[in-house]
C-alpha cells in the first residue's frame, strides 16, 4: 500500500525567515565579527570645515607614532572621482566641501593608536565663503563649489506630457502651495565598515556591506586602479541597508588603498557618530507643486518645480527625479503635466538612495493636494481620489502601463475598515471648538495614496538577475542567486518559490547569495526588484530542473512525465498522490547511469521593461505597485504632541509569498514613513550636523509604534512570480501624507513642512489662532 | 580611555575615602553617565578609576526618626520598586518611572544622576521638592568625615556642583513627608521612552481643604541648573485653587524660567511647556481629593 501525497503550497504561507536563528543567537557575522590574520584598523581623519582650500597636510608625527603602519592623503591615491557624478575623490586633497569630508586616513595596529594618529596629522587650511541653501548657491556671484560647474548646477530635469496651459484653462480651482522636506538618515543597526584584502598576485577581495555587489567592482575598480575582473566582493550579513549601500562612498575605496599600502588586511568600522556624519542622507527637497480640477472633481493638471540641494558631492539623491516625477505624473489620472528640478551643490552633506527614492516627498506634496482639491469642489476625500483613480490595463502619459491596478480596491478597503468617511465628518466638527486645559487632545484621520514601481526598474541596459541551483543526490537544493539579502527577507522568499517548483519544503533549500566569486549577475538590491527579478529567476531556474526531473522519472517509471508531480521529497502519480519514487533516489540513479548527468541549471531573468527615452517616458518597470493608507491620530494643541494610534492599510502587492515577511514590511515601512513624518530631523546648521547621535536624533520607539491593520490586496500580476509585485519600498512612502492630512482634519491647520514635531505642530497651531489655549 | 593607569574596587566607604583622598580620580558606578562621556572625550579622563559598585552601605532605602535615606548607590530601578518610597514620597518613583529605559534604570544609580549635574537630571526635581539634603563622605583625620548641604545649594552650574574631588556623595536625605502631602513630577520629552527632558516640573506640598498650607516647586531644564521655583510657590500657598487661579499660578512660573535654545527645544517653546505642565498639573491636583 503507497501512502498517497496530497499536493501542498508554501505560498501565502507564514514562514520565518530562514536567517532569523542566527540573527537571533548571536552567530550572524556582521563586517564587526569577521577577524582576518594580521589585520590592522583603518581611521579617516574628516574635515572640521565645511568649505575651504587644503593649504598643507603634515603626517609627519602621525607616521612616526609607534604601531602606526600608514598615513595616506590624496597625494598617495590615484584621485578619482566617486559616485554618481565621479566628482567625489575618496581623499581630498586641493579642498573640502563639507564637514564630512575625508583628508587623511591611517591604518595601525589598534583602535587607540589609529585615534592618537589622527590627532597627529596637522592640516592647514584657508577658509572658503561657503553656502547652506540652494537658493543662495544660486544666486548671481554665490561660491563655487565644483570649478567644473561655476553655477552650483550639476543636474536638472524636465518632464511634460500635455499642455499644463490648457489644463489650467480648463481648470475651476487652482492651487499652489510650497513643501520643504527635511534631512534624515537609514539609521542602519549595524554601523558601516569594510575589509579589505590583497594577495600575492595583487587579486582583492572586499568584504563589503554593498547592495549591489557587481555594479559595485565595476565603479570602484578605476577609482582603486584594480581592474574589475581582480576583486572579489564578498558580503558579510548586512546590518540593515535601506539604501544606503547603493552608491560607493569613499571608506571604501579608502580601506582598500590601507590595505595596498601596508600589504595587509585592513578594516575600516565607524562610530554611531560617524554613521550619522558620513552616511547618505535623504534628499531633502524645497518643491512648489500647482494643481487643478474641475468643479466634477476632475483633475486637470499638475505643475511642479523642486530644488535638490545635493550638498558637496553628488551621490543618488541627485537622482530622485527619476522617481519624484512618476509621482507628479501618474499618482492618479493627470491630463497634463510639467515637471522641473534644479540640483544645486551646497555645502551641506550629500543625499544618496533611500527606500522610497524620492516617493515620500513627491507624494507628501501630491496627497495634501488631493486633500485640498477635495475639500475645494466639496468633494470627499476618498469620492475625489476614487473619481482620478487609473484602472487596470491603464497606460499613463509618461508610458508606464498599469497591467494590474488594486488602487480603487486600496482606497475602498482602508476606508471602510477603518470607518473613514464618518471619523473624518466628525473630527472636522470639533476642529474650531475652543479647547481647555486638560481636554486639548483633538482627533484627526487622514489618508493618501501612493504609485512605486513594482517589478524592477529599468535605470541601467540590464534590469536583471541570474541563478544557478543544483540538486544534489539527497535531494537538497542550492540555489545560488545574484540578489543580495539585506534583511528584506529575500533569501526565504527565493526558497519558497523554488520549493514550490521543486515540491520541497524550504528546510531543503540552501540559497547562496554573498560571493562574487560564485554568484552569477544581478543589477543589486534597488528599485524594490529582489522578489519580482531574482524571484522569476530563481523560479526559471526551479521549473527547469523540475523539468529535467520529471523527464528521468518518465523515463525511470516508463510513464509520461506529463502524468508526475514533484511533492513532499517524492515522485507521484499527480492524479492520484501515489507515491512512486523518492526524489534522492531518482537523482543517485541519474549520477551512477551509463550516461551519467547532474542536475544543475540556471536562468537569467529580464523583466520586460524599456528604459526611459530622452522625455523619461516610457514602460521602466514590468508591474507596478499601489497601496492606500489611513492614520488616525491625537493631537494635543497645548504641547504639539501627535499621537498616531493606528494605520489601516492596503497595498496591490499583486500576490502574498510570505505572509509573514509582508507583514514586517509594511509595519516597518509605516513606522519609518511615520518617522520621517513626526520625529526623525537631521539638524543641519551652516553645514554642520547638531544632532549626530541617537540621544538627539529621534528614532520613533516601541511604545510610540501604533496598531497597523493591514490589507493585501492580491491583483495576481500576470508577470510576477506566482503573481507578486515587489513591496519592498511602497509602505514607506504615503504614511507621511497621510499623517498630515489626519493633522489638517484634527485642527484645521495645513502644514507644508516635515517633520511634525511637537514644537513645530505647536507653532502651526498657534499661528492659526482662535484654536488654542 | 587609553590614559587610565590605575583601577580599583573598593568595598568599604573608609577604603573608598582613602583612595579618592590620594589623588584625582574618576567614580563610577552604573556608569550610564560617565562612560559615554569619557568615550567622546566630555570628561577628562584621570589617571585612577574607581569602580564603587561594591559599596554596599552605600546602597538602600531607609527611615529613622522622621527621616528618608537613600544610599548614593541605589539604583532608580530599585527606587521604582520601593513600596515605602510609593507610600510616603511617591513623587520620587514618578521621577524614576520617567527616568531612560529598564536598562538604564537597572544601572544607574542616584549618587551618579545628582553628580552628573544635568539641568535636566530626572531624579533631581523631585529630591529638591522634598527638600533633599546630600551627605558628602571624605577622608579626614584618619577617619570618614560626612557634610551634609542642602541640595538646592549642591549645584552650581551644567555638569558642576559643591562636591570636592576627594568626596563621594554618599547618601540624600529628606524629612518623611508630613500627611496630606501632594506630590507631582512631570517630564515633557518628545517622546515616551529613552528621552532627556524638553522641560520638567516637580511640586511638593502640604495640600488641606483644595489648599496649599506649603508648597515647594522645582524646575529642570530650564536653566543652567535645576532650580526651585520660589515665586511659583509664593503664588500657591495659602490660595484656593480655580481656574483662573491656576492660570495665573502658571503664568507666574512661565516668568521665572529663562530657559535656552538648543538642539531639543526653543527658548519659547521650553518656556510655554512650562506653563501648560504647570497648569495641567494644577488642576489635576485640584481635582483629587485631599
Amino acid at each position: 500500500m503507497t501512502a498517497l501525497i496530497e499536493k501542498e503550497t508554501l505560498i501565502g504561507k507564514r514562514v520565518p525567515k530562514l536567517d532569523a536563528p542566527k540573527k537571533v543567537t548571536g552567530a550572524a557575522q556582521y563586517i564587526h565579527d569577521i577577524e582576518l590574520p594580521g589585520m590592522l584598523v583603518g581611521k579617516i581623519r574628516r574635515s572640521e570645515r565645511v568649505h575651504a582650500r587644503i593649504v598643507r597636510i603634515d603626517t609627519t608625527e602621525a607616521k612616526a607614532l609607534p604601531g602606526v603602519h600608514a598615513v595616506l592623503t590624496a597625494a598617495d591615491t590615484p584621485g578619482v572621482g566617486l559616485g554618481h557624478g565621479k566628482d567625489n575623490p575618496p581623499l581630498k586633497g586641493d579642498k573640502v566641501r563639507c564637514e564630512r569630508d575625508e583628508i587623511a586616513a591611517v591604518a595601525a595596529e589598534t583602535e587607540d593608536i589609529a585615534e592618537q594618529a589622527l590627532k597627529l596629522i596637522r592640516v592647514e587650511y584657508e577658509d572658503l565663503p561657503a553656502v547652506f541653501s540652494p537658493a543662495e548657491a544660486l544666486e548671481d556671484g554665490a561660491p563655487i563649489i565644483h570649478e567644473q560647474h561655476p553655477k552650483n548646477i550639476p543636474f536638472t530635469y524636465d518632464y511634460h506630457h500635455g499642455d499644463v496651459a490648457q489644463g489650467e484653462a480648463e481648470s475651476d480651482v487652482v492651487i499652489e502651495d510650497n513643501y520643504r522636506l527635511h534631512f534624515v538618515t537609514h539609521c542602519c543597526m549595524g554601523v558601516s565598515g569594510a575589509i579589505a584584502q590583497f594577495d600575492s598576485e595583487g587579486n582583492l577581495t572586499v568584504h563589503s556591506q554593498t547592495q549591489v555587489p557587481f555594479l559595485y567592482k565595476k565603479e570602484i575598480a578605476p577609482v582603486i586602479a584594480v581592474p574589475p575582473e581582480k576583486i572579489r566582493v564578498i558580503q558579510p550579513v548586512i546590518g540593515g541597508a535601506f539604501g544606503s549601500k547603493l552608491d560607493i562612498y569613499p571608506f571604501e575605496p579608502i580601506c582598500i588603498f590601507l590595505a595596498r599600502a601596508t600589504r595587509r588586511p585592513v578594516r575600516v568600522l565607524f562610530t554611531r557618530e560617524e554613521e550619522f556624519l558620513a552616511s547618505p542622507t535623504r534628499q531633502p527637497v524645497e518643491l512648489v507643486l500647482r494643481s487643478g480640477v474641475k468643479s466634477d472633481g476632475t483633475l486637470t493638471f499638475r505643475n511642479c518645480r523642486t530644488l535638490h540641494d545635493n550638498g558637496g558631492y553628488t551621490s543618488w539623491g541627485a537622482t530622485t527625479p527619476f522617481v519624484i516625477m512618476q509621482t507628479i505624473s501618474s499618482l492618479y489620472r493627470v491630463p497634463h503635466c510639467q515637471y522641473h528640478t534644479t540640483v544645486v551643490y551646497t555645502n551641506n552633506p550629500y543625499s544618496g538612495s533611500f527606500r522610497g527614492f524620492g516617493n515620500l516627498q513627491a507624494t507628501f506634496a501630491v496627497e495634501s493636494h488631493m486633500d485640498k482639491l477635495a475639500e475645494a469642489v466639496g468633494m470627499d476625500p476618498l469620492a475625489f481620489r476614487m473619481h482620478n483613480a487609473q484602472q487596470p490595463e491603464e497606460t499613463t502619459p509618461q508610458g508606464m502601463v498599469f497591467h494590474t491596478c488594486g488602487l480603487s480596491e486600496c482606497l475602498s478597503i482602508t476606508t471602510e475598515k477603518s470607518g473613514f468617511l464618518a471619523k473624518h465628518d466628525a473630527n472636522r466638527e470639533t476642529q474650531a471648538a475652543p479647547t481647555r486645559t486638560g481636554s486639548a487632545v483633538k482627533r484627526g484621520i487622514g489618508m493618501a495614496s501612493l504609485l512605486h514601481v513594482g517589478g524592477g526598474a529599468k535605470i541601467y541596459r540590464s534590469d536583471g538577475c541570474g541563478t544557478i541551483l543544483k540538486v544534489d543526490d539527497h535531494a537538497h537544493v542550492t540555489v545560488i542567486t545574484g540578489s543580495t539579502e539585506i534583511g528584506q527577507g529575500s533569501e526565504t522568499v527565493i526558497a519558497q518559490l523554488v520549493g514550490e517548483e521543486l515540491g520541497l519544503p524550504v528546510s531543503a533549500i540552501t540559497v547562496i547569495n554573498s560571493d562574487t566569486e560564485i554568484t552569477p549577475w544581478d543589477v543589486g538590491v534597488h528599485a524594490s526588484r529582489t522578489t519580482f527579478i531574482a524571484g522569476n529567476s530563481a523560479r526559471g531556474a526551479a521549473r527547469k530542473a523540475r523539468d529535467k526531473l520529471l523527464i528521468a522519472a518518465g523515463e525511470k517509471l516508463k510513464v509520461d512525465p506529463e502524468t508526475l508531480d514533484l511533492r513532499k521529497g517524492l515522485v507521484v502519480r499527480s492524479d492520484s498522490g501515489e507515491s512512486l519514487l523518492e526524489l534522492g533516489k531518482l537523482i543517485r540513479s541519474l549520477h551512477f547511469a551509463r550516461k551519467a548527468e547532474v542536475v544543475m541549471t540556471s536562468d537569467y531573468y529580464e523583466p520586460p521593461s524599456v528604459m526611459q527615452d530622452s522625455e523619461f517616458k516610457g514602460d521602466v518597470s514590468a508591474s507596478y505597485a499601489f497601496g492606500t493608507q489611513v492614520v488616525e491620530l491625537e493631537v494635543d494643541t497645548g504641547t504639539g504632541v501627535i499621537r498616531i494610534l493606528k494605520v489601516t492599510s492596503a497595498h496591490d502587492v499583486g500576490k502574498v509569498i510570505n505572509a509573514l515577511s509582508i507583514e514586517g514590511q509594511i509595519e516597518g515601512g509605516v513606522v519609518m514613513g511615520m518617522g520621517y513624518a513626526i520625529a526623525e530631523h537631521l539638524i543641519v546648521k551652516d553645514g554642520r550636523m547638531k544632532n549626530p547621535s541617537f540621544r538627539d536624533y529621534k528614532l520613533v520607539t516601541a511604545p510610540e509604534i501604533p496598531v497597523v491593520d493591514m490589507h493585501f490586496i492580491e491583483t495576481n500580476d500576470p508577470e510576477g512570480p506566482v503573481g507578486a509585485k515587489g513591496v519592498g519600498e511602497a509602505p514607506a512612502i504615503c504614511t507621511a501624507a497621510a499623517i498630515v492630512n489626519a493633522l489638517y482634519n484634527a485642527t484645521g491647520v495645513r502644514f507644508c513642512e516635515l517633520p511634525l514635531t511637537p514644537e513645530i505642530v505647536l507653532r502651526g497651531l498657534k499661528q492659526c489662532g482662535g484654536h488654542c489655549p | 580611555m587609553a590614559n587610565v593607569e590605575r583601577y580599583e574596587a573598593p568595598e568599604s566607604l573608609p577604603e573608598l575615602t582613602q583612595i579618592l583622598a590620594e589623588g584625582p580620580a574618576t567614580m563610577f558606578a552604573g556608569g550610564t553617565d560617565v562612560v559615554p562621556q569619557m568615550r567622546v572625550g566630555a570628561r577628562p579622563v584621570r589617571p585612577t578609576l574607581i569602580n564603587i559598585n561594591r559599596l554596599a552601605d552605600l546602597r538602600g532605602i531607609s527611615e529613622s526618626n522622621g527621616v528618608v535615606r537613600i544610599g548614593g548607590l541605589t539604583s532608580v530601578a530599585d527606587i521604582l520598586d520601593c513600596a515605602f518610597l510609593k507610600q510616603v514620597a511617591s513623587v520620587v518613583v514618578q521621577a524614576a518611572d520617567c527616568f531612560a529605559s529598564g536598562q538604564v534604570r537597572n544601572a544607574a544609580t542616584l549618587g551618579g544622576n545628582i553628580c552628573n549635574a544635568s539641568p535636566a537630571g530626572d531624579m533631581i526635581i523631585p529630591l529638591l521638592v522634598l527638600d533633599a539634603e546630600v551627605e558628602l563622605a571624605s577622608w579626614r583625620n584618619a577617619c570618614v568625615a560626612r557634610r551634609r548641604m542642602p541640595l538646592c545649594d549642591f549645584f552650581t552650574g551644567p555638569g558642576k556642583t559643591c562636591i570636592e574631588d576627594a568626596e563621594v556623595l554618599a547618601a540624600v536625605q529628606f524629612p518623611v513627608p508630613k500627611p496630606h502631602t501632594v506630590g507631582r513630577f512631570r517630564k515633557f520629552g518628545t517622546r515616551p521612552a529613552l528621552d532627556i527632558a524638553v522641560v520638567s516640573v516637580g511640586l511638593a506640598g502640604v495640600k488641606e481643604n483644595g489648599c496649599f498650607k506649603d508648597a515647594r516647586v522645582a524646575f529642570g531644564a530650564v536653566a543652567p541648573t535645576p532650580i526651585r521655583g520660589r515665586n511659583t510657590e509664593a503664588a500657591l500657598v495659602h490660595v484656593e485653587l480655580d481656574g483662573d487661579r491656576i492660570s495665573d499660578i502658571a503664568q507666574v512660573a512661565e516668568q521665572e524660567v529663562s530657559p535656552i535654545s538648543d538642539v531639543r527645544a526653543s527658548a519659547w517653546y521650553r518656556t510655554h511647556l512650562i506653563r501648560e505642565l504647570m497648569e495641567r498639573m494644577l488642576h489635576e491636583v485640584h481635582q483629587t481629593r485631599d
